[in-house]
Formats: structure tokens, sequence, C-alpha cells
């Protein structure tokens, strides 16, 4: 029974390859579709087995996602003297807990036409670029949800996620940075890859 | 009652002991009054705790869905003249009308604005108080203010709110009627709709600095809407790293 929709996962993955020239927002709207539609396809198992979704969001998110970039961003001056090797499992805890957000709030969806992805506008750059979108929530009104691209090695990368006008990295830099003020860095690390360390993501 | 309350601020400061605010030179420079606010927020958290939840725990347990959902419609609708008048004052005259159709529409085709068949129909929803318009007019940044019952503000929206008081049905009837009926309901339905997001503030390590961060940034959006800048990231970055 597991073995089918993994089956599933690598053969739609194999038929869609990175493409290292796309833009940041043929980026949003090529992953959202894939994940949309394997939703669809596989919604039953999804529900009975979140951790399914969780791998399946997680191969499809993270080569468009820049964690290293994030981490720095969320450490700061904490980050100071600490050795590449534990910033890096610091970015990837952190993109995990993102991720595991992600794909719960990701079930709650009926259609693909509950996101709407906006055309680019504003002050974007030739290095970070910022996708808006739209979710249509049942109340009628609609949410926005932004993603903010970063270019580096010629790849467009997502480093920031901003709901509703909070972004996820600065709300998360402030709680780091007081929970390495009071209990140091190893001991965040260690509850963060525990799962114990929680941030809120709005729906 | 005033015992209580005497009870309940003593709790609160006690409580306020507990945690610690950073030293003066590593605070956001947007909240000087960090130990001042981070008491008050204690003792808001306790009056919330002894009285505010168990009450909105009752009453999400007792009423159904709909008819939450139609409170939170009613109150959202009742204080339509506040984001009428404080578009109009912040030169979105476009705005100001489409908000008076909303009204319009949710108050007479939408049963008293239990219904809020506007927004279904493709009339959204706009959120203005006279905090924004006065940030529109210039006063950008003001400290972050917590105030006792209220919750999260700024030294500019406290004035705001007192501003708009009149505008709003509900506080016009508690301040000049001494009717409390309208606005209990309002807060006990914002606190109801609230309550599956307890979780995520307790397991906010600071739960005083993560609602801060979060109110000051939607805040930011409030005002500037799809126009809020992006957060200053070359500044979170240490100056030592060549990124």
């Amino acid at each position: 029974m597991r073995m089918i929709p993994l089956l599933l996962s690598l053969m739609l993955l194999g038929l869609a390859p990175v493409q290292a020239e796309d833009g940041p927002v043929e980026i949003v709207r090529g992953t959202l579709d894939g994940l949309f539609e394997d939703i669809d396809a596989n919604r039953e198992e999804y529900q009975a087995e979140p951790a399914l979704l969780q791998d399946e969001v997680r191969d499809r998110l993270l080569p468009h996602i820049d964690t290293v970039y994030s981490g720095r961003l969320v450490l700061g001056r904490h980050g100071r003297g600490i050795e590449t090797e534990r910033i890096e499992e610091f970015a990837e805890a952190m993109s995990e807990l993102l991720i595991q957000r992600f794909a719960t709030g990701l079930l709650e969806f009926r259609s693909r036409d509950q996101v709407e992805v906006l055309p680019l506008a504003g002050d974007n750059t030739e290095r970070m670029t910022r996708v808006r979108t739209r979710i249509r929530l049942d109340s009628g009104s609609r949410a926005p949800v932004d993603f903010v691209f970063r270019k580096r090695d010629g790849q467009w990368r997502v480093f920031d996620v901003i709901v509703e006008g909070i972004s996820y990295v600065a709300t998360f830099r402030n709680q780091i940075g007081e929970e390495i003020r009071r209990d140091g860095f190893d001991r965040l690390l260690e509850r963060l890859k525990a799962g114990e360390v929680e941030i809120e993501f709005d729906e | 009652m005033k015992r209580l309350l005497i009870l309940l601020f003593a709790a609160g400061l006690v409580a306020g002991c507990a945690t610690t605010a950073a030293p003066p030179e590593e605070r956001d420079p947007r909240d000087p009054w960090e130990p001042f606010n981070r008491s008050v927020y204690q003792f808001n958290r306790g009056v919330d705790r002894a009285m505010l939840r168990p009450v909105a725990r009752g009453y999400d347990t007792v009423t159904p869905q709909p008819v939450q959902r139609g409170v939170g419609n009613f109150f959202t609708n009742l204080r339509s003249p506040v984001t009428i008048v404080n578009l109009l004052l912040q030169g979105r005259p476009g705005d100001s009308g489409r908000a008076f159709e909303r009204f319009f529409v949710n108050t007479v085709f939408g049963v008293a604005g239990l219904f809020d068949v506007a927004s279904a129909g493709g009339l959204e929803r706009y959120n203005a108080d006279f905090g924004q318009t006065m940030a529109t007019w210039g006063w950008e940044s003001s400290r972050y203010l917590m105030l006792p019952f209220l919750g999260p503000s700024t030294v500019r929206d406290g004035f705001g709110r007192v501003a708009d008081a009149p505008l709003n049905p509900e506080w016009y009837l508690a301040l000049e009627q001494a009717s409390y009926y309208l606005l209990a309901l309002d807060i006990i339905q914002t606190r109801a709709a609230l309550l599956p997001r307890d979780a995520d503030l307790e397991a906010a390590f600071d739960e005083y600095l993560f609602l801060r961060d979060a109110w000051l940034q939607r805040r930011e959006f409030l005002i500037h809407g799809d126009d809020a800048p992006l957060p200053d990231y070359d500044d979170f970055l240490d100056d030592d790293e060549d990124w």
C-alpha cells in the first residue's frame, strides 16, 4: 500500500525535472500545480498518513528553498563562531518545521482554484523577487501569501514566506534570538531537531 | 468585582517578575518600554486565564459554528462606519464608497449584517481605523504599548481607538449609555474565534515577543497594504559574513 504513492511520486518527479532557468513565478506556479495534482490523486492516503504527504512536500519544495540563507538570516549575529556544519543542521531543521506546517495546511484546501498566483509587481530586482499569491478562504475573503526569492548561483530559491504581512524569517528570528540569549545555541538546536520548537503558520 | 481586579493585577505583577526583558541596549527600538509592557501582558494573560478564556470556551461549546460566524459578521458590519470614515480621511474616496456599498448590502440583504453576502458577491472587506489614518498622515512609527484589557497597540493606535469609539455603536453604547451587552458579546465571540490559536501562542518560546512581532508586522501590513516593505534582510545578516 505504501509503495504506490511512493512510486507515483517518483514518477512525477521524473516527469518534472527542475529547470535551472525557471523564473520565480514559474517555480511557484509549477510547484503548486504539481502538489495539488498529487494531493487530488492521493487525498485519502495522505489524510490517513500525514507523514507520506510531508515526504512528498519535502521532495518537491526542498530543491527550491535556500535553507542556509534562511538560517543565516534567522541566526544573525548569533551564528557567529558556530561551525558551518552546525548552521546547516540548524537550517535544515528549521525548513523541516516549515515543510511540516505547509503539508498540514495543504490538506485543508479543497481545490487548486483557491490559490491564485499574481503576476510580478512592485520593486523586484535581479537578485530578489517577491511572488504574491492569494488564498481564498471559506469566508470569501482572500489571504495574501508571498514567497520571497533570491538568486544565487544562477538559481532562484525561496528564503522567506510572508503570510498576511507576517514574515516567517522575521518572526522566527526574534524567537530564536531570545532562546539563544537565554539557553544557548546547542540547546536550541537540540529542541528544534526534537520537534519541540513551534512557529505560527497562518492558513 | 473590584477586589477580584486587584487580586488579578497583583498576580499579574508577580508573574511579570518571572520573565526577563532583554537589557536596554538589546531591546527592539520599537519597544523601549518592554519591561512595563511585559507586566501588562502578564496581567492581561491573567485576566484571560481566569475569566475570558473559560467564558469563551463555554460559549464556543454551546454555540454552533454557523451562529458564531453570523455573530462575527454582525460585529464586522457594525464597525463599518469606522472603516468608511477612515478610508475617506485617508484620501481613498473610491474604497470608502465600496465600503459603504458593502455596509448597505450586508445590512439590508444580509439581515443586519449576520450574513456577509457582499464578500460572497466579490465586494472585499476593508480594514481601516484612525490609527492607520494617522499613519498615512505621517505618524508612521510609534512606540509599542500593551494596553490593559485591550491588548497590543502603539501610542498612536491607542489614541486612534479613542477617536474611533464614537463611530462604533458598541463602544458608543458602552461609554454613553452604560450598556455593555453588545461589547461583551463581541469580546467573547472574538476570543472564541482565537481559541484555536492558543496552542500556537503557548508553543512560542517567548509569548510576549511572539505576539509583539506578529502584531507589529500585521499592523504594518494593514497600513501599507500590498506596498508593505519587505523586512530589511541585509540588516538581519551578521556583518562579518559575506553573502
